[in-house]
């Protein structure tokens, strides 16, 4: 009873919690992003070790961002938080071209697990800003985006730092979650 | 014993999977047609064209019609994202080309993008139907109209299937017919670009 009065009251008032995972490679922006996105400020990070977790309203949906650090060491822990993730938010630095390669083989790797079978994939091609940075294009040919088949996957250039592109991803990310739950 | 009368029920029940890409130049109207597709065969409702950003990826609808399953990929049609076009031409059963019927001024453009993804090896032999699209507008180019310049490369279709129909992917004019053209050029096309079993 009380579950049906609740999942009512999640109706009347639209609010879903939906499930994210930022990662990316060390230094590609993602808690820059999240903070970002919650705040809309640019905060002073440090590396991330472990998570952040936050929470963060956007159109009338309530998402849950679990931002993972993205440091060799650690990124064999990703996979313990894949469980019923919605869609993955998953953050490249556009001007380090040297990495990128590193960056494809742990997207890859990442979207063959099963609990990810389902999971939209948005790419933010970051750090736009600085000077070199590769395009759309360029990052979703160097991550090799097409040879994705059956998932959903958009790809958006932005700079956390200056706040630009954030907010596209996000819609595309909205669109996605309301198609889903129809 | 087991194992042959599951591999019976396997194979009695196995559905044909196909994969159609929506391609065409920016702005032409793929996203809406894909959601038009969607609202018209999965009872969803379309999502509305305000809604609609320009597509930078891949987004992703499966039908079923009878016993078989079409997926179609919708991607992106800027300039730069052409060249992703090419890595799904390999894997898919059909093409569908999207045109802005309004869009006088790049025709040109469309006809060379068309005859680019005609000419290339991998699309080879593959059904091409062509959407005249946003008919709903006053002033769009009629399906004659289009026929007569794309005519011009029609020599370098070869031996393909191919069709021109006017639609209106807003209002949903002409989707079924579009859809219903393709699902029996998929079955004909079978011995060329077998469709994968699930």
């Amino acid at each position: 009873m009380g579950g049906l009065f609740s999942s009512l009251f999640g109706r009347l008032w639209g609010e879903k919690e939906v499930r994210i995972l930022i990662l990316g490679l060390d230094g590609a922006g993602k808690t820059t992003i999240l903070y970002r996105l919650q705040i809309g400020e640019v905060v002073t990070t440090i590396p991330t070790i472990g998570f952040n977790v936050e929470t963060v309203s956007y159109k009338n949906i309530k998402f849950q961002v679990w931002d993972l650090g993205g440091q060799t060491s650690i990124r064999p822990y990703w996979r313990c938080y894949y469980a019923n993730t919605d869609a993955v938010i998953y953050v490249v630095d556009s001007a380090d071209k040297d990495r990128v390669e590193t960056s494809k083989e742990e997207l890859h790797s990442m979207l063959e697990e099963e609990e990810l079978k389902d999971a939209a994939l948005l790419v933010f091609a970051n750090k736009q800003d600085m000077q070199g940075a590769m395009n759309a294009a360029e990052v979703s040919e160097a991550l090799g985006l097409s040879t994705l088949k059956n998932r959903q996957w958009s790809i958006f250039t932005t700079s956390a730092v200056n706040g630009v592109g954030l907010n596209e991803g996000l819609d595309w990310l909205v669109n996605i979650i309301e198609g889903k739950n129809k | 014993m087991y194992t042959l009368l599951s591999g019976t029920y396997k194979y009695l029940t196995r559905r044909e999977e196909y994969y159609v890409m929506i391609i065409g130049l920016d702005n032409a109207g793929k996203t809406t047609l894909l959601e038009r597709i969607k609202a018209l065969f999965l009872g969803v409702p379309a999502l509305p064209p305000e809604k609609i950003a320009p597509t930078v990826g891949l987004n992703i609808c499966k039908v079923d019609i009878k016993s078989a399953r079409i997926n179609f990929w919708d991607l992106g049609g800027q300039r730069d994202l052409h060249s992703i076009w090419a890595n799904y031409y390999t894997e898919c059963h059909a093409i569908v080309f999207v045109v802005d019927s309004t869009d006088k001024a790049r025709i040109e453009e469309c006809k060379e993008t068309f005859e680019k993804i005609i000419m290339n090896d991998n699309a080879e032999g593959l059904p091409i139907l062509m959407l005249a699209n946003k008919q709903d507008i006053e002033g769009a180019l009629r399906v004659e109209e289009i026929k007569e310049v794309f005519n011009q490369i029609a020599l370098k279709l070869g031996a393909r299937d191919s069709r021109v129909l006017p639609i209106s992917a807003l209002e949903g004019h002409g989707v079924q017919e579009a859809v219903d053209w393709l699902f029996l050029r998929l079955q004909r096309n079978k011995i060329n670009r077998p469709p994968v079993f699930q």
